[in-house]
């Protein structure tokens, strides 16, 4: 399969990425990676004119102390840079949790954390090549007018299916947005839509900047469960994430986030309501792995069947609430 | 001394440097002038009728050269001479979503890929037929004309008296096993480059040539010359490094014909290169099967009858299709002694893309469903599961009751070695929760004793010729694909010679250069490519002998080669010259001539392997010699219809241990060793066969956890090998490797087949260990986490919570689709109001 044709551009600073969007953002596709996009271009689901590689811009990689006591990611940043950083290790574990269950090794190396949370939504109805698409007549989120996993809705339900991003939100991480009026700042949690079309808070003349994870999230304990039936380079089927502030053995503070089982990754309602002041115990978790199953609306965007996900959305919800209590 | 020099040893592949850094080369890695890339139009249908194709919008593409339809090739040709369903392309209808109907040859693959959007086809939607057991209730709309029924081939063998066999036994198990479709995602995807010289003669298009991936270069110039018109002598097939095979490419792949077709039309050459989405589609994998199993057994645990129904899901093409039923059936036999047997075979026709060969082809899926039964009667009459294998072991020499010779017969052993490395008696029943042990066999072909266009020619022919630098070019028709032959006939030569490994270069697969071959399918190149190699290497070395007797002046019997150094037996190698015993001889042209040698010097004890090879060229005019192998009548069968189908000079023996741990909230089973013991008869290269065990368990390990195809409507929802899911290394266990040698009688030094046979114990070897992990009894493979749980649920009375899209793991009665809706509103290829995807409408 070919690429379609378009233009690369190559800018050394942000300013001159943000100026060309500004005027041809509707018509720029941006690569950091690639992992996500090249294949979906491959499959003809993107035919932008101009693909802006991000790549040379220095000021978005890195990983960086702010003043506050947070810790800035620039957008660029290698996956696997994350996942060897003695500071996130120690400091935010559920993120190097989640990093290093992104795909394999070698896909980490070009993945970025930009790209993991800005990754496309994913369905087996829409991640297909054009020739296959044809043969289903396609569907609501390409060129069709049916969502093939739930026919009566008038949204998409493609999957969500990026790792990092429940364990961002369990960190109550900041995303930072470039766009031709300068920075803005915004919660994650405000970034996502779920819509598998719309996706994301991000206007087409808008870059991904930078993460910061709060001061206040600092040597919070964490976890992050994944099921995929291979142990390396599959997308997650469902993953959870945990964060847990401790004192003497008793919740402090807790988040939970949910991914891939919904067309955007969720924080799990009222967790911390329920836990503050209890110890982590069988039962306890058990209750919450519950309530993370009822935020999960699993659909067949992928081979598992959608209830076999939903439990295990309650299973790992469970294990990683207790993984990160002990 | 050991007895031999070459063969035994653990060496490395002759050809492992180019893979190895890269300047190997592959089909796709060759380019010829004038080159031009073709792409291929699929069908969005499952069936349909082409009303009408326009081409000429695409022909008027700039940068567009050709565009072929069925038109253009009508002949018909397959595999298998009862099976000639295919086309090069499709005439007047297409048979699958994925089906063949044009190919655009074009200067680069971006504008080949636009034409295809270019070229405008009207089809009438047929009603499609996508589950064998509904597709075999078809009377109309019959996906090929001349197949009542849907029905490719059905056979119905009875062996004995099952009736009086399942009347003594005193314990009947009876079950339906399911086994899903598997692939053989070989990591190189199919390519193909065919081009036409022109014939200086007449100034047109002359002879062909065709650098293609497969394991079968002989048949694809057979059935090149069937489809073009063009005698076999004007084709030449060259098949480069092959990426890996394992049966997806032991026939013809549709893109072999229509690279030459759309070569022909372009008068240029053509190449095409499949996407991972088109290896899907042209498949040829291991079909979805039904097998309804009943098996009879005595209190001790002999089996008295075995009663045995299989429906495969063949797809829309027949390719191997009427050999896999057959082996199905025919494997029953030979591995255990069963006394009394009765089989049904059904091969069906369903609007999906062809199932063919596969890695332990016809065996694999019925060895699931008997390895698996067989446990469960060990558990009903309380005997331990190994055990009960042993009670039915055969007493070779044996002819079986369906009329399989098995000659060696390492399975005892196999069983032994799993059975005590393991620590199966001192461990099982006594590891942690939700940890098992699980036992099973399997055995496999060296080859099909009979071969698929019958003809009285030989199965292998080998060539040698030896030149005065005393270098050894090996001609062979057989197919390296990463299996070792080459290796393998390098050894052969070498050990029989007596040179050295680095003295021999093999030439194979170029049916202008290498006698024919069959080909690299069914095992059985060790075996017969080994002894065809073997007898030309004799057939040379009696020449090289009997200069060199002339020339030590002693008697045939008295000379001895080994290891470049030829000498009269009796004496000692310590006084030869070293220059000689080094191999080296100065003006290869005169001194070492016999004449020349005669005057100088008195006779000599001791030669270089060139001095006496040099002197045989000399005496004889020229050294070249041929081998050649055809099974033995004996090997060759029975009389009953399809008898054909499962005889083998030589069967391989299999025992496994599977070591499992199932995790009772996800269902997902974790695999941590298998004990893998295989019978090769006599390891030529110990580290290759290890390799091919090793890829066996491996692959069935994907079969048995995590390979699926899936369907819905007849369209592989997961046409791609990030959503099918071989195994990753992080998965794979540790596979201990026991090479058993049980030396066999007729095989090349006693070597018989590694490649295949391992596959098969896998699936059942990890299905039992997962019963005994945790009381389940899974019918349905894979044994994927959501079959697992739901089997665990139901089993604790929990909650019922449909999760398998209501086929149940531990009493599947159908194939599963996936979930969602196919149906579009207007936008798609509308489907034939009788359609299963219309009949079932939106779930």
């Amino acid at each position: 399969m070919s690429l379609p044709e378009f233009r690369l551009l190559r800018p050394q600073k942000l300013d001159e990425a943000v100026s060309w969007l500004a005027s041809q953002g509707d018509q720029t596709r941006l690569i950091a990676g690639g992992t996500d996009l090249l294949p979906s271009m491959k499959q003809k689901l993107f035919a932008p004119a101009y693909v802006l590689d991000l790549r040379s811009i220095k000021e978005l990689r890195g990983i960086r102390e702010e003043t506050d006591g947070g810790v800035g990611i620039g957008a660029l940043t290698p996956l696997s840079e994350i996942e060897h950083s003695p500071l996130i290790r120690r400091e935010f574990p559920v993120l190097f949790e989640a990093v290093r269950t992104v795909a394999s090794p070698v896909l980490r190396n070009m993945g970025t954390l930009g790209g993991n949370i800005c990754l496309d939504t994913r369905c087996l109805w829409y991640n297909q090549s054009l020739t296959w698409r044809k043969s289903c007549g396609f569907c609501l989120k390409k060129d069709g007018d049916l969502c093939h996993v739930a026919p009566a809705s008038k949204t998409c339900w493609a999957a969500f299916s990026g790792d990092t991003p429940p364990a961002l939100l369990c960190l109550g991480a900041d995303v930072e947005i470039v766009g031709a009026n300068g920075a803005r700042r915004v919660p994650l949690s405000e970034f996502y839509v779920n819509d598998g079309i719309v996706r994301l808070h991000l206007a087409a003349n808008e870059i991904v900047s930078r993460v910061y994870l709060p001061a206040s999230s600092r040597g919070w304990r964490g976890s992050y469960q994944k099921l995929r039936v291979r142990g390396s380079i599959d997308y997650p089927l469902a993953g959870v994430a945990v964060t847990l502030k401790m004192r003497s053995g008793r919740v402090e503070d807790a988040r939970m986030a949910i991914t891939a089982v919904n067309p955007a990754p969720h924080l799990v309602k009222d967790v911390d309501a329920q836990m503050i002041g209890s110890e982590v115990d069988e039962v306890l978790a058990e209750k919450i792995g519950e309530q993370a199953a009822r935020t999960a609306k699993p659909l067949t965007t992928s081979a598992l069947t959608p209830e076999y996900r939903r439990e295990m959305v309650r299973v790992f919800a469970k294990r990683a609430l207790l993984a990160a209590a002990n | 001394m050991t007895e031999y020099s070459v063969i035994g040893k653990s060496i490395a592949m002759i050809d492992a440097a180019g893979k190895t850094t890269g300047s190997g080369k592959y089909a796709d890695d060759f380019a010829v002038p004038g080159m031009l890339v073709g792409k291929i139009l699929h069908s969005p249908y499952p069936h349909a009728l082409i009303k009408r194709i326009d081409t000429s919008r695409a022909r008027e593409l700039e940068g567009v050269v050709a565009v072929v339809t069925g038109e253009d090739a009508p002949n018909q040709y397959g595999i298998l001479p009862v099976g000639h369903d295919e086309t090069a392309l499709a005439v007047g209808k297409v048979r699958y979503v994925g089906d063949n109907v044009a190919c655009v040859a074009a200067i680069s693959e971006e504008i080949a890929e636009q034409a295809l959007e270019l070229i405008d086809v009207e089809y009438e939607p047929l009603p499609a037929y996508f589950d064998p057991e509904q597709s075999m209730k078809a009377e109309r709309d019959l996906i090929h004309e001349n197949r009542p029924n849907n029905i490719e081939k059905d056979y119905h063998h009875v062996f004995g008296d099952p009736e009086k066999g399942f009347a003594e036994a005193d314990c009947v198990a009876e079950a339906r096993y399911i086994a899903n479709e598997v692939t053989h995602a070989a990591m190189e995807p199919h390519c193909t480059l065919a081009g036409f010289e022109i014939d200086p003669q007449t100034g047109k298009q002359g002879r062909l040539t065709v650098w293609s991936s497969t394991q079968v270069p002989y048949y694809l110039q057979h059935k090149l010359s069937l489809v073009l018109d063009l005698p076999m002598s004007q084709i030449r097939v060259i098949k480069p490094l092959v990426g890996g095979g394992f049966g997806g490419k032991s026939e013809i792949i549709p893109l072999e014909i229509i690279a030459a077709v759309a070569a022909r039309a372009a008068n240029a050459p053509v190449k095409i290169t499949y996407t991972r989405e088109e290896v899907f589609w042209a498949h040829r994998g291991r079909p979805r099967t039904i097998v309804d199993l009943k098996t009879g057994v005595k209190k001790d645990g002999r089996i008295t009858a075995v009663a045995c129904k299989v429906i495969q899901d063949g797809g829309a093409y027949c390719s191997y299709g009427v050999v896999t039923i057959l082996y199905s059936g025919a494997l029953l036999g030979a591995l255990y002694d069963i006394p009394n047997i009765r089989y049904d075979g059904f091969r069906v026709l369903t609007n999906k893309p062809a199932c063919g060969a596969m890695r332990g082809h016809g065996t694999v899926n019925v060895r699931f469903a008997f390895e698996s039964q067989m446990d469960e009667i060990a558990a009903k009459i309380g005997l331990d599961p190994a055990e009960m294998r042993r009670v039915n072991l055969l007493k070779p020499p044996a002819i079986t009751v369906n009329g399989l010779r098995v000659l060696s017969y390492g399975l005892p052993e196999c069983i032994d070695q799993v059975i005590t490395r393991s620590g199966w008696r001192e461990r099982r029943g006594k590891l942690p929760k939700g940890r098992g042990l699980g036992v099973a066999c399997s055995h496999y072909v060296s080859g099909a004793a009979n071969s698929i266009i019958r003809s009285d020619m030989p199965h292998s022919t080998v060539n040698i010729k030896i030149d005065r630098d005393g270098g050894v070019v090996v001609y062979t028709g057989a197919a390296e694909i990463g299996q070792g032959s080459d290796t393998m006939t390098a050894q052969i030569v070498a050990e029989v010679l007596g040179c050295s490994l680095s003295r021999v270069k093999v030439i194979a697969a170029d049916t202008d250069l290498t006698p024919i071959d069959l080909g690299s399918y069914s095992s059985r190149v060790t075996f017969m490519a080994g002894n065809a190699a073997l007898r030309a290497a004799e057939a040379v070395k009696q020449d090289i002998v009997s200069a060199a007797a002339k020339r030590m002046n002693c008697a045939l019997e008295e000379v001895e080669i080994r290891d470049d150094h030829v000498w009269k037996r009796g004496t000692s190698l310590s006084g030869a010259d070293e220059a000689a015993a080094s191999g080296r001889v100065d003006g290869q042209i005169l001194r070492g001539s016999v004449l020349q040698s005669r005057k100088e010097e008195l006779p000599k004890t001791h030669m270089s392997f060139e001095e006496a090879v040099v002197a045989a060229i000399d005496i004889h005019g020229g050294l070249t010699g041929t081998g050649s192998y055809a099974p033995p009548m004996e090997a060759r069968g029975g009389k009953h219809k399809g008898a054909g189908v499962g005889p083998s000079p030589a069967y391989s023996y299999s025992a496994q241990v599977a070591e499992v741990s199932v995790d009772e909230e996800t269902g997902i089973v974790t695999v941590h060793k298998i004990w893998a013991a295989h019978d090769c008869g006599r390891a030529l290269n110990p580290v290759a066969v290890e390799g091919q065990v090793i890829g066996s368990v491996w692959m069935g390990l994907g079969q048995a956890l995590q390979e699926e195809m899936v369907w819905k409507d007849g369209l592989m929802m997961n046409p791609g090998l990030l959503e099918y899911r071989s195994p990753s290394s992080v998965e794979s266990p540790e596979i201990e490797c026991i090479i058993v040698e049980s030396i066999d009688p007729e095989g090349p030094f006693g070597a018989k087949e590694a490649g295949e046979g391992s596959l098969a114990a896998t699936i059942p070897a990890i299905s039992n260990a997962i019963y005994d992990a945790v009381g389940i009894r899974l019918r349905e493979a894979p044994f994927s986490p959501e079959r697992v749980l739901a089997a665990l649920r139901t089993k604790r009375g929990a909650k019922k919570v449909e999760m398998t899209e209501g086929v149940d793991p531990t009493e599947p009665a159908t194939f599963r689709e996936h979930g969602g809706a196919l149906w579009y509103r207007g936008k798609g290829p509308e489907r034939h109001v009788e359609d299963p995807a219309r009949l079932g409408g939106a779930r």
